[in-house]
């Protein structure tokens, strides 16, 4: 769904998401309440809850002009995004605009989905449960209550389902119009309700045999009087639709999460063939490798691993979006989790690189020396000159380095300003290759460099503006941190700490194996679902002519028998 | 809200600032941007949302940096302040409790309202009705009261 490009059509409302209901207050203002996580909003609570964004922005969601400079396309994608996510309160929804929740612009266009859940029906007699299909016609079972899914259909709701297909069959062997007889429809989907109403102006060939369709009504308060808000009695759902990626009420990242969270253990879609487990997979992550434990750390991993800034806000790593598509990012499955997670690994970084700052300014007094240098050095003052209007300054007073050497130093600095800027960014990057990459690597940050770049003459002559990106494109380029040739000297912790990395990474890379597998296995088995739905439709149909015949041959009887 | 001074009228930072310094001057864009809008088509009280929201994030930026992630230096802290980069008064009202998260000044006025009494995005959540749902006029929050 989620292209920034998307543009709903004008005047199609998107479906409400479950449990929220349209209200009108005194004023006229239409606004939606949530009765079970009691909140209320102006705006429209569209698709779901997303895992990967932090609730849409207050402020954007009571706009109903462009407040924001849309020619900046990075705005425009966050404008959009505000149609198209129409993100409702998940979590924070108070606590003024501060981080949580409130976090404004929100600019990132979502990454492509795979798979994603079309349309829902409601599983007649098992409120508040739903059916919901995907893209790529797989279903599952959806509790909006409690929040869970699963790929197996419970036992307790497969007659239910059974039915429901039944229906279905029945309908489609009545003609492909779609127009089945009421009394049929309602007897066989008595709750069922809506939650993907077609936009008005979308054209769609309804005759295709390309869509199934499930023709549903809208009778139901607790889950269908959040979902029809148009008050339309009753719906069309659209089961395939390759054109026309609309918002669902899932988002990549909420299938994606469910796939992983229920690893292996999802699969069974034969209807009414369940292997009869019932509770036993009940909440879902049981019996899996992962632990909550490897869940955070892997977090943290992905976080280390982009180099995320551990100084910067939440807000940005959201806005910025590049670790979205990492497998490790949803390890975690919600957004609250996340952020509490990035707090603990950022507030543990920032220690880190203190520390580590701390220790190589204490061993390299140097470092302080030449940040000196280049700040205050200038041609126009003459060493002794220099010395006096900076003695109160630390580096100046430092034991550790004799006078002469600062006198050196400086003398040398300010003769390095004059020569042409291509000899010093030469110069610059001759220092940095005869770093070793046990020192300077990918993982390198730019205000924590080796003190053999920083305390070096060569670093402080070309402007911080010139340097700094200079620096970081070369260290971008260069490989990791060496694995091999240190291992002697890292301590214990170290190398307990890279082990149980690995250990987490193969974790993960089981699981998504697992869960591909299910994947392809449950493609066949649809394949199978569907070849089978064909025979029986082919039965159906081959059943009523028979009866046609055979009414017809009753009359003929019927009408020979006076005659006789 | 203070402006920021220009970087040529200002004394260099203290150590540290380096680290922020790009996330500042993100923030420092999208003041721009929010600025240079047209709020042409907008109801006029909404024009200035944009720019007291990125004012009150990039306080309590500086401000988490500081006293809970103990990032920054006190003197980085104190020129950050001192050179508009946060809003000093801003920040010592949430360190009082009752005001964790207040969203702007203004909103504790009580000379400003109608009824004499803060803004309507200070009454805490629990008191409000169910379905009722506030923003407030001036700056556009939906509610900062510290038990939200
Ligand atoms: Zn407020
Ligand atoms: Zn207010």
């Amino acid at each position: 769904m989620v292209k920034s490009t998307y543009q709903p059509p004008p005047g199609a409302l998107l479906p409400l998401s479950p449990g929220w209901t349209e209200h009108k207050a005194p004023t006229g203002h239409t606004y939606y309440y949530n009765a079970e996580t009691k909140e209320s909003t102006y705006q429209r609570p569209g698709p779901a809850p997303s895992p990967i964004n932090p609730s849409m922005s207050s402020y954007l969601q009571h706009q109903t002009v462009p407040q924001v400079n849309l020619s900046d396309p990075a705005v425009a994608n966050a404008f959009m995004a505000q149609y198209v996510q129409q993100q409702p309160h998940t979590h924070g929804q108070r606590g003024g605009f501060g981080p949580r929740g409130r976090g404004g612009f929100q600019p990132r266009p979502r990454p492509q989905p795979r798979d994603k859940p079309r349309t829902k029906v409601a599983i007649p007699g098992c409120d508040p449960w739903i059916l919901v299909y995907t893209k790529y016609e797989r279903r599952f079972a959806y509790n909006p209550d409690k929040k869970t899914s699963y790929w197996r259909i419970p036992e307790k709701l497969m007659p239910a389902i059974l039915e429901l297909d039944q229906a279905r069959i029945r309908q489609k062997a009545e003609g492909k119009t779609g127009e089945a007889s009421p009394e049929k429809e309602t007897s066989a989907t008595p709750a069922a309700a809506p939650q993907q109403p077609e936009p008005e102006a979308a054209q769609h060939d309804y005759d295709s045999s390309e869509y199934e369709e499930v023709e549903v009504t809208d009778d139901e308060d607790d889950v269908g009087g959040g979902l029809d808000q148009d008050g339309n009695p009753s719906k069309r759902q659209r089961t395939e639709d390759p054109a026309n990626d609309g918002p669902a009420e899932f988002t990549e990242a909420d299938i994606a999460a469910q796939l992983a969270a229920m690893g292996a253990d999802y699969g069974d879609m034969e209807m009414g063939e369940g292997e009869g487990e019932g509770e036993s997979w009940e909440e879902g992550d049981e019996g899996l490798p992962l632990s909550d434990e490897d869940a955070r750390e892997l977090f943290k991993d992905l976080l280390n691993d982009f180099n995320i800034n551990p100084y910067s806000p939440w807000e940005k790593l959201v806005e910025e979006g590049k670790v979205f598509d990492d497998a490790r990012y949803t390890v975690l499955h919600t957004t609250k989790a996340r952020r509490e997670v990035w707090e603990e690994w950022s507030r543990a970084k920032i220690q880190e690189l203190k520390e580590r700052r701390a220790k190589q300014e204490k061993k390299d007094p140097r470092i302080p020396y030449m940040a000196l240098l280049q700040e205050k050095a200038t041609p126009k003052l003459y060493w002794p000159e220099f010395r006096r209007k900076y003695k109160r300054d630390e580096p100046m007073k430092d034991p550790k380095l004799s006078d002469k050497d600062r006198e050196k130093w400086y003398r040398d600095h300010i003769n390095r300003l004059k020569l042409p800027q291509a000899t010093l960014k030469a110069d610059l990057k001759k220092l940095l290759e005869s770093v070793p990459l046990s020192a300077l690597n990918n993982q390198t940050v730019a205000s924590h460099l080796p003190p053999q770049v920083a305390g070096d003459i060569r670093y402080i002559s070309l402007d911080p503006k010139v340097r700094d990106p200079f620096i970081a494109a070369y260290v971008q380029g260069l490989g990791p941190q060496p694995e091999a040739g240190e291992v002697a000297e890292e301590d214990e912790a170290v190398k307990k700490a890279r082990e149980e990395r690995c250990k987490r990474e193969r974790a993960l890379q089981e699981r998504e194996r697992a869960v591909a597998e299910e994947k392809r296995r449950q493609e066949k088995k649809l394949q199978y679902e569907r070849a089978r739905l064909r025979d029986e439709e082919r039965e159906l149909e081959r059943a009523m002519q028979v009866s046609k015949r055979g009414l017809h041959s009753q009359l003929v009887e019927g009408r020979a028998e006076p005659g006789s | 809200m203070p402006a920021i001074r220009p970087a040529s009228k200002r004394k260099a930072p203290p150590d540290g600032f380096s680290d922020i310094e790009e996330d500042l001057l993100i923030f420092g864009n999208k003041m721009k941007d929010a600025q240079n809008t047209p709020t042409d088509n907008i109801p006029k009280h909404q024009a200035q949302w944009p720019i007291f929201q990125i004012s009150h994030q990039r306080s309590r930026y500086v401000y988490e940096l500081y006293y809970e992630k103990e990032a920054i230096s006190r003197p980085l802290y104190e020129w950050l302040l001192k050179n508009g980069y946060a809003d000093a008064l801003l920040i010592a009202k949430w360190k009082k409790q009752g005001y964790e998260k207040l969203c702007c000044l203004r909103c504790i006025q009580t000379k400003e309202t109608n009824f004499n009494s803060t803004c309507v995005c200070r009454v805490p959540r629990a008191q409000l009705k169910e379905d009722q749902d506030v923003q407030c006029v001036g700056c556009g929050c939906r509610g900062c009261a510290s038990t939200d």
